[in-house]
């Protein structure tokens, strides 16, 4: 399919180097609707809607922020919260300008760790999206479900 | 036959000559939009030729709207007030703008086209920016994430700035990232170094600009920036200065502690450093020399979790935690604070400051946050 | 057809034969700017005005210049380059006077050179010898035509948007089964004339 040249200044904001150095596309070749979908197929199967997730991912968050960097024990998890100057634009294309923000949350019992961003937080939330496979901030959603111990709110 | 082949070349001819005089005609009337003025806050005046965006017409005039994005319409950095002349909003500016904004006529300068005469709003400040060709002349760590930049100024040699101000640094491509982006980076060098703009750069994951500075970038390159910007400086008062700061936002105390040292000035003033372990600590040395120096000034580095091989005997806790032990022990209601770092410190000291009794309209901040 | 009417030619243009939905021209920009009500209606105003200037174009370039010289079989190139240049004029004059029609259009102006309803209504006016009228009333109304499919299916596509679709069928998949059923749904119109 051809676009427009406003459909295709908004799919460039994926690529490597308009927003983020790496793109969110990773090697992924699929259409970011169809990425979407996929993950979307993954959640039905795991019983979780985006929201759940994304409020868990903000939770951690917002605990992280009282560290100041330094690595804060939540008991069965601990958080790790690094905020840089600046916001980061949102690619799908609204005015959405998100902090630079990077967590590390870590689960003690099943000593694993999983780093994500405010923008990921914010663009599964809104927009369902979990990156192309490959992408630096890839989120698998089953990891996501199983590491931070997200369970439905429904 | 003859006369078919020489009937067809005629008529081909005649045909695509009759349309290609339209088309240059209608270049020539349609396409040209000549010179435009652009008059700007009603008393300065500029020629540009027509048909390129307001973004790159003022930036050939040399007069620089700030612009993360190199003009792609993702920043949202070069708005600016468009009384006249810019005709109806475009669709790649809408999603960037508020309604208050639309309705007090502000345009994305960059995707504005200069097909006649406008007439335009900019910061006063905006005038005495400029682009500056430099050369690298250090690059050294400060610390594992932290580098300092020196950059020579060739063209123009000279930077006139206050102390706390900011330029932007022109990244190039490299690698995956095809375009060039610009970001904020406060001057650490002093007033009087005028030759010279020191920037320290923390290390962003994935960041595009600071990414490049830490492994890309040679001494010896050439590289733009932009400047200098920004409102955060020292204000006149009486009261005790407490500065707060972490990573790289040493680098506008810095040449902020540069330009006191100059006026000798008698207020006291106390430098809240916060790290998390040793190994984010620098300009240890430099602090002590402010500290022999400048009467009455007093550095306080505090470590967050400091390692046990660090040995480390100084303070302890997060910044928030001496910040408001010393506050308590002070007078507050004149002090004035001085704050530069990621925005979680900033917001967690402000509060502390506020809760101490320090007036709100007396703490400054970087505003890139 | 010395007999039909302008008026006859001009409705039965858009309806009965309507260039795309029943002679399926200028199906690339149909399928890829269906995708939004707004540039879908200014890519329909872009071809009919494009449809109009060129078929009035070409026929006094068939009828003063191609027929009498006994030129007739260079009139696909003849034509081909006429309507490249009125493009050109008109992409020059969108973006002069509407520089948002201009971004969204975008590409899909010059695209429009080589959209074969142009070149077919072009064609069919020869062929069918209409008169410098009937020809000017049959390049409108196939032009209103296209418009009209073109909105039509930009609307359906705005709405499918929010359903399930399989995912084999998505995009252009699901955009040519609903042009067939539309086209269908035309075939409907065919009692009332018939031009030919």
């Amino acid at each position: 399919m051809k676009l427009t040249p406003q459909e295709k200044a908004t799919l460039d904001l994926f690529l490597p180097g308009t927003i983020s150095k790496d793109g969110f596309l990773g090697d992924d070749s699929r259409h970011v609707h169809d990425i979407v979908q996929m993950d979307q197929r993954e959640l039905t199967r795991l019983g979780i809607d985006q929201k759940d997730i994304a409020d868990r991912m903000s939770h951690f968050i917002e605990a992280g922020k009282k560290g100041l960097e330094t690595t804060v024990d939540l008991g069965d998890f601990t958080v790790q919260v690094q905020w840089q100057r600046g916001l980061i634009l949102c690619p799908f294309g609204e005015k959405r300008r998100v902090p630079k923000l990077i967590a590390i949350v870590c689960n003690k019992k099943r000593e694993q760790c999983i780093r994500y961003s405010q923008l990921n937080e914010h663009m599964i939330r809104e927009h369902g999206f979990f990156e192309g496979s490959g992408s630096t901030f890839r989120l698998n959603p089953a990891e996501l479900v199983q590491i931070l111990e997200i369970q439905s709110s429904s | 036959m003859t006369v078919l082949i020489l009937k067809t070349i005629f008529l081909i001819t005649a045909i695509n000559g009759v349309l290609a005089v339209l088309l240059v005609i209608a270049e020539r009337y349609l396409a040209n939009y000549g010179e435009c003025k652009i008059q700007i806050n009603d008393q300065k005046e500029i020629q540009v030729n027509g048909g390129t965006s307001l973004l790159s017409a003022l930036s050939s005039q040399k007069i620089f709207l700030p612009s993360a994005c190199g003009g792609r319409g993702t920043c949202a950095y070069c708005k600016c007030k468009v009384q006249n002349g810019a005709g109806p909003l475009l669709p790649t500016e809408v999603p960037f703008l508020t309604q208050t904004e639309i309705e007090s006529q502000i345009r994305l300068s960059c995707q504005v086209k200069v097909k006649q005469d406008l007439q335009i709003s900019i910061p006063e400040a905006l005038f005495a920016i400029q682009k500056f060709d430099s050369e690298i002349e250090l690059i050294q760590d400060l610390t594992y994430d932290i580098k300092l930049i020196r950059l020579k100024l060739l063209e123009p040699d000279h930077i006139q700035f206050k102390a706390g101000q900011y330029v932007q640094l022109v990244s190039q491509p490299y690698g995956k990232v095809k375009g060039s982006v610009q970001r904020a980076y406060s001057i650490a060098s002093p007033t009087y170094e005028t030759g010279i703009v020191d920037l320290m750069i923390r290390l962003v994951p994935e960041g595009i600009c600071t990414t490049w500075v830490h492994e890309v970038l040679k001494e010896k390159d050439h590289v733009q920036i932009i400047g200098p910007m920004g409102d955060f400086k020292m204000h006149e008062g009486e009261g005790e200065i407490i500065m707060v700061a972490g990573g790289s936002g040493m680098a506008p105390m810095v040449s902020l502690l540069s330009d006191i040292l100059c006026k000798s000035g008698q207020r006291k003033i106390t430098y809240f450093f916060g790290a998390v372990t040793k190994r984010d600590l620098f300009f240890l040395d430099e602090m002590a020399e402010f500290e022999r120096k400048i009467p009455n000034f007093t550095f306080v580095p505090a470590l967050s979790d400091p390692q046990p091989d660090d040995g480390w005997k100084g303070t302890t806790g997060l910044i928030t935690v001496p910040l408001a032990n010393y506050l308590s022990s002070i007078q507050t209601d004149k002090a004035q604070g001085y704050l530069c770092g990621s925005p979680g410190m900033i917001h967690a000291c402000i509060s502390v400051m506020k809760e101490k009794g320090m007036p709100g309209d007396q703490i400054f901040f970087d505003p890139f946050g | 057809m010395e007999g039909l009417s302008p008026w006859v030619l001009f409705f039965a243009a858009i309806f009965t034969g309507n260039i795309l939905l029943t002679y399926f021209l200028g199906m690339c920009s149909f399928l890829s700017v269906s995708k939004q009500l707004k540039t879908a209606f200014g890519l329909g105003l872009a071809v009919t005005f494009v449809l109009t200037i060129t078929a009035a174009l070409n026929w006094l370039v068939y009828w003063y210049l191609l027929d009498p010289l006994g030129l007739e079989y260079l009139r696909y190139i003849v034509f081909i380059v006429v309507i490249a240049a009125s493009v050109q004029l008109l992409e020059m004059f969108i973006e002069r006077y509407s520089e948002s029609l201009y971004i969204n259009l975008g590409i899909f102006l010059p695209l429009i050179t080589v959209n074969c309803a142009i070149l077919g209504v072009s064609l069919f006016m020869v062929i069918r010898k209409y008169t410098f009228i009937q020809s000017v009333a049959f390049g409108v109304g196939s032009g209103i035509g296209w418009l009209i499919a073109i909105v039509a299916m930009a609307g359906i596509r705005e709405r499918i948007n929010e359903k399930k679709i399989p995912a084999a069928l998505q995009g252009p998949g699901i955009a040519l089964i609903i042009s067939g059923i539309m086209a269908m749904a035309f075939i409907g119109f065919s009692g009332m004339v018939q031009i030919q």
